[in-house]
Parts: structure tokens; sequence; C-alpha cells
């Protein structure tokens, strides 16, 4: 047990604990540690880019959530379509979300993959990559994501879905009310951990958005690195400061999912 | 009165014994689907294919390209220039980093895992709510809300970096193992360790051959989440790292940021995905031991 628990509460606790301190000016790297929130005072710019994480943050987990749903239960049919799925889902869970950010790019960039597929040329290609819409941003989590809940769905559920499914469909139930009965109650669990999980990703990710993203807004993470890494000794406590605020936004999230399983399972 | 067997094939049954399908497993006539829906099924399978799959085109198409200007189909001319870039960046040498941090890095997290979810299991553990969430935390930890703080703490501490990358992995890696060692022990029976012992083994024998033999897919599980972690890692490396690693990662990053390096970006990104499916592979054919069937 300790070998597990030790390096897990100094990393976790030491890290969070010295992120917060810096955030209110009692690490600071000179000078005298003195308690302050002037790390916090900007609110207009956490402000917009706590809204633009939570917004990439909501918009992908969703779209995971409904494909991973749906890709879920097309793998436990167990027909040849859905081995093929399984197996593709497998290996885009394998793949690192940098190289992810890396193939999204070329994918959907206006050079790309997709717009010489649908023989569009490069001026009339939406900005995907690095536009308004942080639309190549948002596909890269919802692609890998997805990938992820499905298998979470598939892993927890393969073995017991199939014989409820055909309970359901011996007492004459038909298709789309066995899916929405039977499949999406006895899923329903698992894929709120899982979109939880995947939310919480998402939240915190630094790559993709680093590197599909735009320059101005940022988000959290993206302006927490910046801070980071750039000169000015006012910097690092903002950038803890941001650390601070995603924990806690994070916490929030988890919580009310949280809530919502116990829900689930009273309800059961 | 007579019995008759004839509607019974008993090839069928043995092969369905062999594969353990039971009545009510996937893929029986009862929810197979039909017209619409059959074609509807068809489609949707269609469509998800090429969700998953439609991302590794770019890599497979580009690794390959010597020049491909914009509004061409295909690539105009293949060759090995991508592979000659990534190469000239130091490819081998980050893929050998990369490979060496990931074996590191499952080497520890999977019997820390294995240990911890054994302990667990046995529910007789003091606070063993609060250390499962405290165990399951790193998962939602936003990475670079800690790698911030540990980061500090680590080199005020004089920890070498690669030191500090590796505890860091490993933390964030125990989760994955714990948690799926903790799925394995759920349906672990302490009879076959008890039996062992009663025969006379000793607690080492029973461990090495009949425990470990016993979880072995699970471990393989785990320690195959715990090389993700690390190969996949980004942020870490870099922070925590200090540019004392320079893992395969980092230089898709560095790569992905200049402009014209589509293909040793491919290159790169190809030999990242390939090493982890081969995994995958062997993995997901690590079967459970059955005691008592025949091989």
């Amino acid at each position: 047990m300790l070998p597990a628990v030790i390096p897990v509460a100094f990393v976790v606790i030491g890290g969070v604990g010295t992120t917060l301190l810096q955030s209110l000016g009692l690490m600071p790297l000179v000078g005298a540690a003195e308690l302050s929130t002037a790390a916090f005072d900007d609110t207009d710019e956490l402000l917009t880019s706590a809204l633009l994480s939570l917004s990439i943050a909501v918009v992908s987990t969703a779209i995971a959530a409904v494909v991973g749903f749906f890709t879920a239960v097309l793998i436990i049919s167990g027909n040849w379509g859905g081995r093929i799925v399984g197996v593709l889902g497998a290996a885009a869970v394998t793949v690192p979300h940098l190289v992810g950010a890396a193939t999204v790019g070329l994918l959907l960039s206006d050079s790309g993959v997709l717009a010489r597929l649908l023989g569009v040329s490069p001026e009339a290609w939406p900005a995907l990559v690095a536009g308004p819409t942080w639309f190549a941003v948002v596909a890269e989590y919802a692609w890998k994501e997805s990938a992820f809940i499905a298998l979470i769905i598939v892993g927890t559920l393969a073995t017991r879905i199939t014989s409820y499914d055909e309970t359901a469909a011996v007492l004459g139930a038909r298709r789309p009310a066995r899916l929405r009965l039977v499949l999406f109650p006895l899923a329903a669990p698992s894929l709120l951990v899982a979109s939880a999980i995947a939310f919480a990703y998402t939240l915190g990710s630094y790559e993709v958005a680093w590197m599909l993203g735009k320059t101005y807004p940022e988000p959290l993470s993206v302006m927490a690195l910046r801070l980071f890494n750039s000169a000015s000794l006012t910097a690092r406590p903002e950038a803890a400061a941001i650390g601070v605020i995603t924990v806690v936004l994070t916490a929030v999230v988890v919580a009310a999912a949280m809530l919502g399983l116990r829900r689930m399972r009273a309800w059961r | 009165m007579t019995l008759s067997t004839s509607n019974v094939d008993v090839e069928r049954a043995h092969r369905d014994q062999l594969e353990r399908r039971m009545p009510g497993d996937a893929g029986r006539p009862l929810s197979q689907s039909r017209g619409v829906m059959r074609t509807a099924r068809i489609l949707s399978t269609v469509l998800m294919s090429l969700w998953f799959a439609l991302p590794f085109l770019p890599l497979v198409l580009w690794s390959f390209a010597n020049s491909w200007s914009a509004p061409d189909l295909l690539p105009m001319q293949l060759g090995t220039d991508g592979l000659t870039a990534a190469l000239a960046n130091g490819a081998v040498a980050a893929f050998g980093e990369s490979l060496l941090l990931s074996l590191i890095v499952a080497a520890i997290a999977t019997p820390v895992g294995a240990m911890a979810a054994r302990a667990l299991s046995r529910r007789t553990l003091p606070f063993g709510r609060l250390v499962s969430v405290l165990l399951f935390s790193p998962v939602l930890l936003p990475p670079f809300a800690a790698v911030l703080g540990i980061n500090v703490v680590l080199l005020r501490a004089w920890v070498p970096p690669e030191l500090g990358v590796i505890l860091v992995l490993v933390v964030v890696a125990i989760p994955y193992t714990t948690f799926s060692m903790r799925v394995a022990y759920a349906a672990y029976d302490d009879g076959f360790d008890e039996a062992a012992r009663t025969l006379g083994a000793t607690s080492r024998f029973a461990l090495w051959r009949i425990h470990l033999p016993l979880i072995a897919p699970a471990l393989a599980r785990s320690a195959f989440l715990a090389f993700l972690v690390g190969w996949s890692d980004y942020l870490v490396t870099l922070v925590v790292g200090g540019g004392q690693l320079i893992t395969l990662p980092l230089i898709i990053a560095s790569s992905a940021s200049g402009i014209g390096n589509e293909s040793s970006v491919a290159v790169l990104s190809l030999s990242a995905v390939i090493p982890p499916l081969i995994l995958l592979a062997f993995v997901s054919r690590a079967r459970n031991l059955n005691p008592g069937k025949k091989s």
C-alpha cells in the first residue's frame, strides 16, 4: 500500500500545495514572502480563458460521450463491423495526444489531407486549425476521448449487457426501446465516469490547444505555461493562480459527476 | 422412450465451448438487426470506422511524400526525405529515450499498483476509501497545475530532473495500474494460493508459481497502460525534465511548430504510434489462465 500512497501523496499534495502557495505570493523566486491575491487580480483575462477552456472541454466531451456511447453499442453487438470499430478505437486510444494533434493538423489544415480529398482549394477551406472556432482542438479531443469512453463502457459492460438486451428482445422490445430503456441506463454510470475523466483531462491538457489553437485568447493551460516560462517575476504567481483555478474548476465538475453517479445508484 | 441426439451438433457445441461462447453472448441471431436497421448498422459502422481511422491517413501519406503541393490528391513524389529529416532531428536517440522512460515507468508503476490493489481488495485497510480517492486523484488533476508546483519542490530538493520525470510519471500511471489490478483482484480466487500453501509450498513458491501466473494477463494490461503514460507524455518531460530528456513527443512538437516539416512530422508521429500498437496486439492476445483447461 505505502509504495503507492507515498509518491502519489507527495506529488499530488506537494504539487497542488506548492502551486497554491505560489499563487498567494508565499513562495516568490526572490524577495520576501507576503500573502497577497495579486495573482488573481486580472479577472477579465482569467474569466475569458476559463470560459474558453470550459467551452472547449464541454463541447468536445459532449461529442465524445455521444460518439463513444454509440461506438460502444456497435462494439458490444459483436458483429464483424463492431470488431473492426473496436480495433480502430483501441488503436486511437494508444495514440499520444501530441501525435493526435500533429496528425489532426495535417488532416484539417487549409492544405491538409481532408481539403485535398474533398477537392476544396486552400483559399476556400475554412480556418479549422488555429481558427476562431477551435474546431481542430475540439475535433482532436472528441476523437481521442470518444475512443476512451467507448472502451471504458465496453470494458465494464460487455459481459452483462447482452443478456439484458436479449431478454428485452424476447419480451418484444423494439430496437429503439431497447437502446433507450436497456442499453443506455446500463451504460449510464460508466458513461458518466468516463466523461468526467475525459472532461478533466481536456480542461487540464496543454499540448493540443497549444499546437492547434489560436494565439489569443488562450485556454488556461496555455496561458499558465506561457507565464511560467516568461522572464517576468510576477508571472510565476499568475501561472500558479491559473493552476489553482483549473484545479477548482475540475474539482467542481468531478464532484457534480459523483453526485450524479450517486443519484443514479439510488434510482436503481 | 428413446432419446435422439441427432439435432445436437457436438462439433459446434465443442467449438462454442472452446471459444467460451455462451447463449446470450454478443452476435447471436436474437438481437441481430434486419432490414432498415441492418442498413443503418452497416452505415454507422462505416462512419465510426472512418471517424477513428481518418486521422491515421495523413501520417501514412505524408510519411512517404517527398513533395506534395496543395491541390494534389496524392503525393507527387514518393521517397524517404521525411525519414532522412527525422533521423537528422535525432529521432533514433529520442525513440530510445522514450522507450527507456516508458519501460522504467511501467516497471515501477505496475508492481506498486498491483500491491496497492491487493491491499485495497482485502477491505481491511484503514481509511480504504480515502486511499482509493487519493490514488485515483492524479487522473483528474490538471497535470500542468501539479507540475508547476512539484517542479519547484523538486528543484529545491536537488532531485535530478530525470528522476523527477520518472517520479511524476509513475504517479500519473499509478491510478491506471491500481484500478486495472483492482478489477483483476475482484475476480481473483485466494483459494489457489491457500491450496498451494496447504500442500506445502513456501510463500515465495506460491507467489511465483501460482499467484503471478494467474494474474499475469492483468499485469500485462496494467504495464501496457503505464507504458502508455510514459510514452504519451509531453508536458512533464518538458517542464520537470528541463531539457535533460529529449523524448519522441518533444521532437515531434518542435518539428510540428516549424513550417514545411510535414513529412518528417509524419515519420516521427508514425514511429510514436507503432510501438504501442504492437504492444496492444500482444496484450490483447494474453488470455486468462484457465486452471483445468486442456491447452
